[in-house]
């Protein structure tokens, strides 16, 4: 089992068009963030079960994350 | 006109005449409506150097072609008069239902004209239309107040009311809708205020002409289809704007302590899962809305009920006074609203004067025994009371706007007078983020984002930089998103869910039966743009560069601690991106739109230059 | 088949009631739908959307016989029958089965789902109705 990152909208341009990235458990969203290059200034939020979790919520096997990338304001 | 009411509606308030009149169709050809026709109006009817609080002053209050129709976030509407609190233009957008009523019941725009000896509200029920004494409703609050007329109309009726802050003239009173809208910005409640026009209540009955109904509703679903597919759906629906709070603090762009800062010590008890959390009980959406950005709450702490707060709020309301408790900042949303207060222009003249009281410049005397230190949210509770009732020297200074309070305290306080216009700014620190300056900078109202929010593109090209692509940037944006002003829907679609923009032509043309185009849509805007423009020019004696001048503190000071810690913008860099900015335009090293520029957007005769 | 709502989830907008007119009239008018949006603010602060629970009451109180079951099995108004005398308006239990002044008969919900494909937070949907 891994972690599932999911990121969204342009963020796939830094995983090379990736939407899905399987990733072992163990470090903080922070941390997955900077393995697969995705620079954490873009990153709106990150989503756990379509909750709003901190960047430094470390992620449990079998579960997936979804990376938000930063829209446009209000 | 397919899409249209095809009429107006004209009030006198000084002798109580209403009349109607066609939307003239020419005007909607070059202007499409809402904020479009607002601008055409201001500019035609109301004249040169008009006391934006007398009778010659007029509130153009306009719907438009996407209002009230089946189409994502078709409930937006305009409010567009000569500002009490910048001298120049003001155009104030508001969701809720009201627009969509407003619509059915026959009209594109709303004219309020003159000023009426008592106070009156427009009662508006399809064809009939009348002022009614509202000499028992003055001293109402916004929420009793809708909640009053629904009672004793009918809850059909859309009501839309200004409250204590608009009947005493505070310069940046709103315009209340819908239990938690506000037409927010630059004192259009004052002029409805001081109209002594107390409400407005409006039914209709009636339906929207379209040219072709079959082809409107089908791209109308496939947009609602897109939104309803959109894969940031769920969590923006969750949270709305609050979402971005730990976006910007983490980015240095939440408003500390009065832009002292732009990142919040205590940021983290005031993001978005800890409001969902603690107080949200509705998502509350406007008129055709698929993705309620609304978060109506309630707070036990204080026991009010409140949409909101949004992000704009909980940074004026919160952080930048230093308040980190959720249910404070409700409490202090809610006050504004029932007062009737845009909560960011009263958050930045509460800032500056908690900075004032800090340094020592205003003393316990003249906040009539307030102890005004950042975070003291009973202090803010009191004090917003007294803004929005001019009581006290404070209260009664702080209620004409930051620029003139700090101009009246002098001892360097205009150093920290936060506002671009005379407007103060809302809620994105820009220390160091040179896009959004200038967004700042040369927003047509002011110091408002809702023009341009340009922070994220300087985030991912490079926070300093100062090139033309930025300027560029910024003017795109500036055409964009007021289009949405002038089409009468929201932009939050694109914003946030990034709904296509293709979808709007189409809509467009199916609906009125003229053929449009992105390319047109955009050139219209950029008329719409340049016409705001020339209203300053007109009405600003010796208007031109220094009145898009930079807030002094992000040119001067280094923000203090946060991401950006020991950051600003030289101001050689600022003047930089107006160059940039001013050429690209069109318009000349003082930011007056050159004849060509006026000549290629069809504006030289009517500007008459 | 028949119309669902979930209150909690409703935000009050109202595209369903424009999809709905635009489906029974080709009209773009929220007035005229067989649906409604009931909002309780400022306190406690809901929405409450009032369906077409397709009950046949207002087939039950027809004097003339004017309201039938379609193939989905929903009710219909045969608009060469109903007389307007508003029997079935004034039994409906949720208030939607409605006229207006310029209508010729009564009009009600046919379980199109126009509304479902317009409602961004998923408050709607239809389904075969559950049998009593």
């Amino acid at each position: 089992m891994a972690v599932t990152l999911i990121p969204t909208g342009m963020l796939r341009e830094y995983t090379g068009g990736q939407d899905r990235l399987e990733l072992a458990a163990g470090p903080t969203v922070a941390e997955m963030l900077e393995e697969v290059d995705i620079p954490p200034a873009v990153v709106a939020g990150v989503v756990r079960d379509g909750e709003l979790v901190p960047k430094d919520y470390r992620p449990r096997d079998g579960e997936t994350i979804r990376v938000l990338v930063i829209m446009g304001g209000g | 006109m397919d899409g249209y009411a095809g009429r107006m509606l004209r009030v006198n308030l000084s002798d109580g005449d209403i009349t109607t009149e066609p939307t003239p169709e020419e005007v909607i050809h070059d202007f499409l409506g809402a904020r479009g026709l607002g601008a055409y109006l201001l500019w035609t009817e109301v004249p040169q150097g008009a006391d934006p609080l007398g009778p010659d002053n007029k509130l153009f209050i306009s719907t438009g072609p996407l209002s009230g129709t089946l189409f994502p976030g078709a409930g937006k509407m305009d409010f567009t008069t000569k500002s009490p609190l910048t001298g120049g233009y003001a155009g104030a957008s508001v969701g809720g239902m009201l627009t969509a009523e407003i619509k059915y019941a026959g009209y594109d725009s709303i004219i309020l004209e003159g000023t009426s000896p008592k106070p009156v509200y427009l009662y508006i029920d399809d064809n009939a239309a009348e002022l009614r004494d509202a000499e028992a409703y003055w001293g109402m609050g916004s929420f009793a107040l809708e909640k009053r007329l629904k009672d004793e109309l009918g809850e059909e009726f859309q009501i839309a009311t200004v409250g204590p802050a608009g009947e005493n003239l505070v310069k940046y009173a709103c315009i209340s809708h819908d239990f938690g809208r506000q037409a927010g910005r630059g004192g259009v409640g004052t002029v409805m205020g001081a109209k002594k026009l107390k409400a407005i209540a409006v039914r209709g009955s009636g339906g929207i002409p379209i040219a072709d109904t079959a082809e409107f509703a089908r791209i109308a679903k496939e947009a609602y289809r897109a939104c309803k597919e959109a894969e940031l759906l769920d969590v923006w629906t969750r949270y709305g704007t609050m979402m971005v709070t730990s976006w910007c603090d983490e980015n240095g762009a939440l408003p500390t302590r009065n832009f002292q800062s732009g990142s919040f010590e205590q940021g983290s008890s005031i993001y978005a899962p800890t409001f969902r959390e603690k107080i949200v009980v509705t998502d509350k959406g406007c008129f055709g809305c698929p993705c309620p950005c609304g978060k109506y709450s309630y707070s036990k702490k204080h026991d009010v009920y409140v949409e909101g707060p949004e992000y704009e709020t909980n940074g004026m309301m919160g952080s930048d006074l230093g308040v980190g408790d959720i249910e404070d900042i409700a409490k202090a949303n809610q006050l504004c609203d029932e007062l009737g207060l845009d909560t960011i222009s009263a958050g930045g003249a509460i800032a500056w004067a908690m900075e004032c009281y800090e340094k020592g410049i205003l003393d316990r005397d003249q906040t009539d025994g307030l102890d005004l230190r950042f975070g003291n949210a009973e202090a803010t509770f009191a004090l917003i009371e007294r803004i929005a009732r001019r009581e006290g020297w404070l209260g009664n200074l702080l209620a004409e706007g930051v620029k003139h309070a700090a101009a009246e305290v002098g001892q360097g306080s205009e150093k920290w007078a936060i506002h671009v216009k005379g407007m103060e700014q809302s809620a994105y620190d820009t220390h160091d983020a040179t896009s959004m300056l200038l967004a700042y900078m040369t927003a047509d109202v002011g110091a408002h984002h809702n023009r341009a929010w340009a922070i994220t593109y300087d985030i991912s090209v490079g926070r300093d930089l100062v090139t033309p692509e930025k300027a560029a940037k910024v003017i795109e944006l500036q055409h964009i998103r007021p289009l949405m002003d002038a089409l009468g829907c929201c932009r939050l679609q694109w914003v946030e869910l990034g709904m296509s923009l293709d979808y709007y032509a189409p809509a467009m043309t199916a609906l009125t039966g003229v053929e449009y185009s992105w390319e047109n849509l955009l050139h219209i805007s950029e008329r719409v743009w340049n016409l705001t423009r020339m209203i300053w020019v007109r009405e600003v004696e010796g208007f031109g560069r220094e009145w898009d001048a930079p807030p002094s503190r992000f040119v001067e000071e280094p923000a203090i601690g946060g991401t950006t810690d020991g950051k600003f913008t030289p101001p050689e860099a600022a003047q930089r991106m107006l160059d940039y900015y001013y050429e690209q335009r069109g318009w000349d090293d003082d930011g007056i739109p050159r004849p060509e520029t006026l000549e290629r957007l069809g504006l030289a005769e009517l500007v008459e230059v | 088949m028949r119309l669902y709502a979930d209150n909690a989830k409703c935000s009050g907008c109202r595209a369903c009631l424009v999809a709905c007119s635009l489906h029974l009239f080709g009209e773009n008018n929220p007035k005229k739908a067989a649906l409604a949006i009931v909002p309780h603010f400022p306190a406690p602060g809901t929405f409450e959307v009032n369906v077409c629970t397709q009950c046949g009451e207002c087939a039950t109180v027809c004097p003339v016989d004017a309201i039938h079951q379609n193939e989905k099995r929903a009710y219909y108004v045969d608009p060469g029958e109903c007389t307007l005398c508003m029997a079935c308006v004034d039994e409906c239990p949720e208030g939607v089965i409605f006229t207006r002044p310029d209508l010729d008969y009564v009009w009600e919900c046919d379980a199109c789902g126009d509304c479902v494909d317009v409602c961004g937070p998923s408050a709607l949907w239809i389904t075969e109705r559950e049998e009593v």
